[in-house]
C-alpha cells in the first residue's frame, strides 16, 4: 500500500484553507476600511485632532489678541470660524483650545489609569480586609457623578488647570479600579501566579510583575474612552467658569463666552468649539468601541 | 458558512423509522450537531442551506427558499445543558404550556392543566409545584426532565436529541434513558440521538451513524457496527476511546477544502484514491461505509 | 430577600456617612481664609472675623465637625452666606423644578433608547442598526451644554417655535397651586390649562437636551443585552418550540434584557444628578442644579456642602431602588435556590 502520500501536516493545510496568501497592503488595508470604517474614521480623526493640537497653534493668528474694529465678524475667508465681542479670531481659539483640552484629557485618562490600576491590583490581589476598604472608598467616590465631584473639588482649592486636572482624574479613578480589579481577580486564579510565587518572588513582585502587566488590556480600552469623558468633563466645568477661566482659550470657555451670544444670532462664537468637542469625543468613542468590541459584527 | 465556498457538511444523509433510534456520533466538529440543526431548521444565521431534502413521511419539509417548514408535533429537540436551555425567568410550568398553546392552539388554563400532566408523565413528582419554580431553582435533571416534557408534549413524529445527558451526572443519565425509551415506545416517534459518548449508544441505539469533518463515514446496526467497524475512521474510533470519544482533543484542524474523504490526513490507510470523495459502499445488510477501500468489500480491522 | 435588602440598605447608611465626612473635609480644606473668601473683596478685618465667628470658622476642625453632623443628623444644613436661608429650605423649595425636568428627561430618554435599542438588535446588520449605534455615539460624545445650545438657536432663535432660555414658565405668568410642584401636573390638577401647556412649550428644550443625550446609553444597553438574549439557549429552545419571532424578542429577549437596562438607566439617572447644572444654567431653570452654580460662583461653601450632600443621599436612595427593581426582575435574585431535584 505504498503510494505518494501528499503533504498533510497542519500548517500546510492551514495555509491551503485560507486561500490566496498574498495580498498587497493597500488591498488589506481597503478591506479593514470596508469592514470597520467607524475604527477607521475615528483614527482618521484623531490623528487630524493630534495634528492639529500639534502643529496648528503655529499657523494661526495669537488666540489672545483682541481687535475691536472687528468683532462679530461671521465666518469668512479671513476668519474661517468668524470672530467674537473682542475681535478675537475663533479658530486660531479652536486650535490652540484643541492642544490644550486633548492635552488634559490625555493627562487626565493616564493618571486615573495609572491610579486606578494600581489600587486595583492591590485590592484584587491582595483581597481581604484592604479589598474591603478599599471598595468601601470607592462606593463613596462613587456615590458622587462625576461632574458633581470634580466640581466641589475644583471649587474648594484655588482654580487652577492642575487642579482640574486632579479633580477629574479622581472622579475617574473609581472606574479603572474596578476595571482592574475585575481582571486581577481572574487573572490570579491562574497558574503562572502560582508558579512566580514559587519561583520565591514576593507578593509584591508577584503582584506588580506579573499580574499587572496581565491585566492592563481593558484599562488600556478604558483609557481611551475616558480621554473623551474627561474632554468633556473639563469643558463642562469650564462652561460654568469653573476651573479653567476666561480668556484662556479653551473649547468649553469659549461655548461659555459665546452662550450669550446665540441669542443674538452670533452662533459661531460657541457652535464652532462645541462643534470639535463633539467631534473628537467621537473620535476616542469609534476607537475605544471598537477595542471594546463593539462595532465589530 | 457564509463567504466560504467550502460546505460544512457534504452528502449527509440518514433515516428514521418510527420507534427506532438512530445514533450520530462523532468527535466535536464532525458536523452531527450542524445535522440536526439542519433537519430541524435552527441553522444560526452565518449558515445556510445550499442544497438537501428533510421528508417526513413523505412530505417534503424544505420549502422553495431552502427553509424547513416544520411544527412541533412534527420535529421536536432538546438540547445539551437543560438549564441554560430554558428560560431564567419564566415558570417551567409556563413554558411547558406555551409549547401546547403555541402549537395546539389551546387557551391558557388548558395547557396548564396539560403542562402539568406532561410533567407528571416525564417522571416529575410534585408536578405542580415544579411547574410554579423558576429553572434556576431545579436541578440539571429536573431541567432535563421539563425538556423532554416541552419537546414531547405535542407527541412529534420525529424527536432529536442533541448530547442529552452530558451535562448530567451518571445516575441521572440512566434516568433519563429510562425515560426517553418509555415515551418513545409510547409515542411511536424516531430519535436522532446525538452524542459522543460510545456507550450512551450502545446502550439506547438501534442503528448508528458515525461523522466526521462533516461527512458520513460509516452506518450499520449497533451491534454490527461493535462487532465489525469497517471504516478506518470507526476502527480508530473504538480503539482508541474504548467507551467514550474524548470530546476535548479537538481535531488538529478538518481540512474543509479537500475534495476527497476528509479524514485521509488521518488515515493510516491514506492512498491516492482518497483524493475522490468515498461514496457509501454496502459492507453487509444495513452496513455501509464510505472508504474507498470498501469498494471490493470487507476489511479487516488492523 | 429580606436580607438582601437590609445588607444593601445597610451598606447604604454607611456609604452616606462616607459621604457626609468627605464632603465636610472637601469643602473645609480650602488653602486662603474661609471667611475672607465668603466675605468678599472690599471687607474688612473685622468683618472677616465676625463671619469667621458667626460660621464657627474659627473653631477647632473637630468640634466643627460634630456640629455639623448633629445638624446633619437633625435634617439641618446650615444656613446660606449669600441669602441667610436655611439651605435646607432652599433646596427643598428648588427641587420639585429639578425632578420635573429630570422625570420628563429620563421618560424621553427610554421613550428613544428602548424601542431603537430592540429594534437595532432585532434588525442587526441593517441600515436600521448603523444608523441606531451612529447616534448612540453621537449622544454619548455631545456636549449637554453645546446641544442645548444649539437647539436654542434653532428652535428659539431662528425658528421661534419654543421660547428662550428663561426658566420654567414666561416672565410674567404665575405658577399654578403648588401641589406636586410639578407645573404641568399642577396645571392640569387646578384645572388651569394653559398653564400646563405654557409649561411643556418651556420644558421641551431642556428635556430634548437631557433626553437625547441619556438615551445614548440606554439604546446601547438594550441593543447589547437583547442581542445576547437573542444568542442564549433558551431563545433557541423557543424557535424549536415554534414561538413567533415577535414574541421571542419581547417575553424571552427582552426580559431578560432587564436587567443590565435597568442598571443602565440607574446610572443615568446618576449622571443627571449633576448634568443638570449644566442644563439648569443654560436654560436659567430655577433648580437645585442653579443653586449649586450660584452657591459655586459665589464661593457659597455651605451651600454647596448642602447640595453635594443632597446628591450623594439622593443617589444612594436611587441605587436602592434599582436594587429593589433587580429584585422584582430577576426571580433567580428574589428566590432562593432548590426547588426540587
Amino acid at each position: 500500500m505504498s503510494a505518494t502520500v501528499p503533504d498533510r501536516s497542519p500548517e500546510f493545510v492551514a495555509t491551503e484553507f485560507d486561500g490566496p496568501a498574498e495580498q498587497s497592503r493597500g488591498k488589506r488595508m481597503l478591506g479593514l476600511a470596508r469592514r470597520k470604517p467607524l475604527l477607521v474614521m475615528g483614527v482618521t480623526l484623531l490623528v487630524l485632532f493630534a495634528g492639529l493640537a500639534v502643529i496648528g497653534p503655529f499657523f494661526v493668528r495669537d488666540p489672545l489678541s483682541t481687535d475691536v474694529t472687528n468683532t462679530f465678524v461671521a465666518p469668512s475667508g479671513a476668519h474661517w470660524f468668524g470672530t467674537d465681542l473682542f475681535g478675537r479670531d475663533v479658530f486660531a481659539r479652536s486650535v490652540h483650545a484643541a492642544r490644550l483640552d486633548l492635552a488634559i484629557g490625555v493627562t487626565i485618562a493616564l493618571i486615573a489609569m495609572f491610579v486606578g490600576t494600581i489600587i486595583g491590583v492591590v485590592s484584587g490581589f491582595f483581597g481581604g480586609a484592604i479589598d474591603e476598604l478599599l471598595m468601601r472608598f470607592t462606593d463613596v467616590v462613587l456615590a458622587f457623578p462625576g461632574f458633581v465631584l470634580a466640581l466641589i473639588i475644583v471649587a474648594a482649592l484655588e482654580e487652577t488647570i492642575i487642579n482640574v486636572i486632579l479633580a477629574v482624574s479622581v472622579a475617574f479613578v473609581p472606574y479603572f479600579i474596578r476595571l482592574t480589579r475585575a481582571e486581577v481577580l481572574k487573572e490570579r486564579e491562574l497558574e503562572y501566579v502560582d508558579g512566580a510565587r514559587l519561583a520565591g518572588n514576593r507578593s509584591w513582585r508577584v503582584a506588580f510583575r506579573h499580574v499587572l502587566p496581565n491585566s492592563l488590556a481593558p484599562s488600556i480600552v478604558g483609557a481611551t474612552l475616558v480621554t473623551g469623558y474627561a474632554v468633556l468633563t473639563v469643558a463642562g466645568l469650564a462652561f460654568l467658569s469653573v476651573g479653567i477661566q476666561p480668556p484662556t482659550a479653551e473649547w468649553g470657555v469659549m461655548v461659555g463666552e459665546g452662550a450669550k451670544d446665540v441669542i443674538t444670532g452670533e452662533w459661531w462664537t460657541s457652535l464652532f468649539p462645541g462643534a470639535m468637542i463633539v467631534v473628537a469625543v467621537m473620535a476616542f468613542h469609534f476607537i475605544g468601541d471598537e477595542f471594546a468590541g463593539e462595532t465589530t459584527s | 458558512m457564509v463567504g466560504s465556498p467550502h460546505s460544512l457538511l457534504r452528502d449527509v444523509g440518514f433515516d428514521v423509522q418510527a420507534g427506532e433510534i438512530l445514533g450520530i456520533v462523532g468527535e466535536s466538529g464532525s458536523g452531527k450537531t450542524m445535522a440536526s440543526l439542519t433537519v430541524i431548521g435552527l441553522l444560526p444565521g452565518a449558515i445556510e442551506l445550499r442544497a438537501g431534502s428533510v421528508m417526513l413521511e413523505g412530505r417534503e419539509l424544505v420549502s422553495e427558499a431552502m427553509t424547513v417548514e416544520r411544527s412541533s408535533s412534527d420535529i421536536s429537540m432538546i438540547f445539551q445543558q437543560p438549564r441554560s436551555a430554558l428560560n431564567p425567568t419564566m415558570r417551567a410550568g409556563r413554558q411547558v404550556a406555551r409549547v401546547l398553546e403555541v402549537n395546539q392552539g389551546l387557551g391558557r388554563a388548558e395547557a396548564m392543566d396539560n403542562a402539568i400532566e406532561m410533567l407528571q408523565h416525564v417522571g416529575i413528582s410534585g408536578a405542580d409545584r415544579v411547574a410554579r419554580a423558576y429553572p434556576h431553582q431545579l436541578s440539571g435533571g429536573m431541567s432535563q426532565r421539563v425538556m423532554v416534557a416541552m419537546a414531547l408534549a405535542c407527541k412529534p413524529r420525529l424527536l432529536i436529541a442533541d448530547e442529552p445527558t452530558t451535562a448530567l451526572d451518571v445516575t441521572i443519565q440512566a434516568q433519563i434513558f429510562d425515560l426517553m425509551r418509555s415515551l418513545v415506545a409510547e409515542i411511536g416517534c424516531g430519535v436522532l440521538f446525538i452524542t459522543h459518548d460510545l456507550a450512551a449508544v450502545a446502550e439506547m441505539c438501534d442503528r448508528v451513524v458515525v461523522m466526521y469533518g462533516g461527512q458520513v463515514m460509516e452506518t450499520a446496526r449497533i451491534d454490527d457496527l461493535l462487532d465489525h467497524p469497517e471504516h478506518p475512521y470507526t476502527q480508530y474510533l473504538l480503539k482508541s476511546t474504548e467507551k467514550e470519544i474524548d470530546h476535548r482533543v479537538v481535531d488538529v484542524g478538518v481540512n474543509f477544502a479537500l475534495t476527497g474523504c476528509r479524514f485521509s490526513h488521518r488515515c493510516p490507510h491514506a492512498h491516492e484514491a482518497c483524493n475522490e470523495f468515498p461514496s457509501l459502499y454496502s459492507v453487509g445488510e444495513g452496513h455501509a461505509s464510505a472508504c474507498v477501500l470498501n469498494k471490493e468489500g470487507r476489511i479487516a480491522a488492523p | 430577600m429580606r436580607r438582601y435588602l437590609a445588607k444593601r440598605l445597610g451598606i447604604s447608611l454607611l456609604t452616606i456617612l462616607g459621604i457626609v465626612v468627605v464632603v465636610f473635609f472637601i469643602v473645609r480644606v480650602v488653602p486662603g481664609d474661609a471667611a475672607s473668601l465668603r466675605a468678599g473683596p472690599y471687607a474688612t478685618e473685622e468683618r472677616i472675623e465676625q463671619i469667621a465667628d458667626q460660621y464657627g470658622l474659627n473653631d477647632p476642625i473637630p468640634e466643627q465637625f460634630t456640629d455639623y453632623i448633629s445638624g446633619f443628623v437633625r435634617g439641618d444644613l446650615g444656613v446660606s452666606i449669600r441669602t441667610n436661608q436655611p439651605v435646607r429650605t432652599e433646596l427643598l423649595d428648588r427641587l420639585p423644578a429639578s425632578l420635573e425636568l429630570a422625570t420628563y428627561s429620563i421618560l424621553l430618554a427610554i421613550l428613544i433608547g428602548v424601542p431603537l435599542g430592540i429594534l437595532a438588535a432585532a434588525r442587526r446588520g441593517t441600515w436600521i442598526d448603523n444608523i441606531a449605534r451612529v447616534l448612540a455615539v453621537v449622544g454619548s460624545s455631545m456636549a449637554l451644554f453645546w446641544l442645548g445650545l444649539l437647539l436654542i438657536f434653532f428652535f428659539a432663535f431662528r425658528l421661534g417655535w419654543f421660547p428662550g432660555p428663561v426658566g420654567r414658565l414666561a416672565v410674567g405668568t404665575e405658577p399654578p397651586t403648588s401641589i406636586t410642584g410639578f407645573y404641568t401636573v399642577d396645571g392640569v390638577l387646578s384645572g388651569n390649562l394653559s398653564v400646563t401647556w405654557e409649561a411643556f412649550r418651556y420644558l421641551a428644550l431642556p428635556v430634548f437636551t437631557l433626553g437625547f443625550v441619556l438615551a445614548a446609553p440606554i439604546l446601547k444597553m438594550v441593543r447589547a443585552a437583547v442581542i445576547e438574549s437573542l444568542e442564549s439557549d433558551y431563545v433557541r429552545t423557543a424557535k424549536a418550540v415554534g414561538v413567533s419571532g415577535t414574541t421571542i424578542l419581547f417575553v424571552d429577549g427582552f426580559r431578560n434584557a432587564l436587567i443590565p437596562v435597568v442598571t443602565t438607566i440607574g446610572i443615568v439617572l446618576g449622571f443627571m444628578l449633576g448634568g443638570n447644572i449644566i442644563v439648569e444654567f443654560l436654560f436659567s431653570w430655577p433648580g437645585v442644579g442653579k443653586y449649586a452654580f450660584d452657591a459655586i460662583s459665589t464661593r457659597d461653601l455651605e451651600s454647596l456642602q448642602g447640595f453635594v450632600v443632597m446628591v450623594g443621599v439622593l443617589y444612594v436612595i436611587l441605587n436602592v431602588v434599582i436594587d429593589i427593581a433587580y429584585a422584582l426582575i430577576d426571580p433567580r435574585i428574589r428566590l432562593g435556590k432548590a426547588v426540587a431535584t
